[in-house]
């Protein structure tokens, strides 16, 4: 049983089935060759293409391992990546090396050939005073950090949550991190999804050295101090080399969310 | 849990939460900051303004509304829910008036929003108003008076209290500065409320907007210059305050 939204009480659907309806989704089951010809071209669409930044075309990923790599980082999300581009991309010169496109039904493009460059899935940059801080393929030495955001109400504790200050940061490493986290890690039963996830998950198999930073926040989309949440990180080994002019980075920030900022009226 | 029992509003959870009102309180966070703070002869409203794109037309996007002569409102939350309520409890006021020949005290006011508020938690097929408010003003007998409601319906009076994004920040900010003589004469009271807001508001005076009212006066809005001013001073009193502080020290 279930409450509907106007307050009325409906069946929910039951998973077991009746016999009349299995008997109707086993015709529906058998394939025509049409069926099947569509559903190749819907993965043919569907493919993850990595494309070189001059050329267009089509990254190899031999190619990829050109570029050793001692650091990776990987910021999933737009206050992640506002953090990133502002307090460590500005430092340095870092130059487009590649991008990973992809296409999906719910892409609004039906064309798949030729999505536009603010269409890239992910963007590869490599430090051109330091070609070592990039990569893609897994390396012993290899260093990877991840910065992603989280929703705080995804964030379970036994404490009140009205004593949280958000946004906060966790961090969860693989067992090869060696170096102290720059905030306390992720406590249980909290877990960590999707991509953030992925790589971690990748790491912790190859034994590679990384760390994960989750800030938690309340506002999802692009926040001044949500980003800023993200400073300790800075004061990490790893991107300590990285960082030069901290104030710089905090104007640059401001900009980008003047100009980032949607023109949402419906709070105020 | 929540997900079977945060559908309807009428529906209370096993563990006794209504969703839908909870999830309201999370709207109201996501409006810009509002501080309220009660002097001895002055209340103070200061927002935080939010940007407005290029073509938009700045006044059209108000926080601070007059709900009478002697009280005005500001609030946090859904933009369209505050119209909404603001209009009734205009309507409410002239009323009044018009029955009882006396202007609405503050706390009845008050009672009229918190109470429509709580009507939309209890009805079927709507959902509680996003908005939590910041009521301020003076009564007849010539006492201040702030009054803070919320999604669910409750009112409190307050002495000083912080609504919408970085709330917290904002009321702890408060706790600790709200003294005898932070509310002394009424410049210190701007002066605490400008004080309050830039705790989070990152880009300064330009994005702030304040509203005081007198004993026995109108609501009187502040201008982008006065603004200016104010905030300036206060930047040259906390400088001054912690050239003190360093020189205590070394």
């Amino acid at each position: 049983m279930a409450a509907t939204f106007f307050g009325e009480v409906v069946r929910a659907p039951c998973r077991a089935g009746t016999e009349d309806e299995e008997e109707e989704e086993e015709e529906g089951r058998r394939e025509t060759p049409e069926d099947e010809e569509v559903r190749h071209q819907l993965a043919r669409k569907r493919e993850v293409r990595l494309l070189g930044r001059q050329t267009k075309t089509t990254l190899e990923v031999s190619l990829l391992e050109k570029y050793p790599c001692s650091k990776f980082i990987i910021a999933i999300g737009n206050n992640a990546v506002a953090f990133l581009s502002s307090f460590i991309m500005n430092s340095g010169v870092w130059e487009e090396v590649g991008c990973a496109k992809l296409w999906n039904e719910w892409c609004r493009t039906v064309d798949t050939t030729h999505l536009s460059p603010t269409e890239a899935f992910c963007v590869f940059y490599h430090l051109k005073s330091n070609p070592s801080v990039f990569g893609s393929c897994p390396r012993k030495n290899m260093q990877v950090t991840i910065l992603t955001c989280r929703h705080v109400t995804d964030y379970k504790t036994s404490e009140s949550t009205s004593s949280l200050h958000t946004p906060f940061l966790k961090a969860l490493k693989t067992q090869n991190f060696r170096e102290p986290p720059c905030c306390s890690l992720l406590e249980q039963p909290n877990i960590v999804h999707d991509l953030p996830a992925a790589v971690l998950s990748y790491c912790q198999v190859w034994k590679i050295s990384a760390i994960l930073y989750l800030c938690y926040t309340d506002v999802m989309k692009l926040d001044l101090i949500t980003v800023e949440a993200f400073k300790p990180v800075l004061s990490s080994r790893s991107l300590r080399s990285l960082v030069k002019n901290i104030p710089q980075s905090t104007e640059i920030l401001k900009k980008l969310m003047t100009t980032n900022e949607i023109q949402s009226n419906i709070y105020t | 849990m929540a997900s079977q029992y945060d559908r309807a509003i009428t529906v209370f959870s096993p563990d006794g939460h209504l969703f839908q009102v909870e999830y309201a309180q999370e709207a109201v966070k996501k409006g810009s900051t509002v501080v309220g703070i009660r002097g001895t002869d002055i209340v103070v409203l200061g927002v935080e303004k939010k940007s407005v794109a290029k073509l938009q037309d700045e006044r059209t996007v108000r926080k601070i509304c007059a709900l009478d002569d002697h009280v005005c409102m500001a609030f946090a939350g859904l933009t369209a829910d505050a119209r909404v309520v603001i209009s009734r409890a205009r309507v409410e006021c002239q009323s009044h008036k018009l029955t009882v020949e006396d202007p609405v005290t503050v706390e009845y006011i008050t009672r009229f929003i918190a109470t429509l508020k709580q009507k939309y938690t209890q009805s079927n097929g709507r959902r509680p108003f996003g908005i939590s408010a910041l009521i301020v003003g003076f009564d007849d007998d010539g006492i201040p008076r702030l009054y803070q409601t919320d999604p669910s319906g409750t009112y409190h009076a307050w002495k000083a209290n912080a609504i919408g994004r970085s709330a917290k920040t904002v009321r702890e900010f408060l706790e600790k500065n709200y003294t005898e003589d932070a509310i002394a004469n009424d410049s210190e009271a701007i002066k605490l409320a400008i004080r309050a807001l830039l705790e989070v508001v990152q880009s300064g005076g330009k994005n702030i907007e304040l509203a005081i009212i007198r004993r026995k006066q109108p609501l009187k809005m502040f201008s982008a210059k006065e603004i200016e001013l104010q905030v300036n001073e206060t930047g040259k009193e906390k400088e001054e305050a912690e050239k003190k502080k360093s020189k205590k020290t070394a």
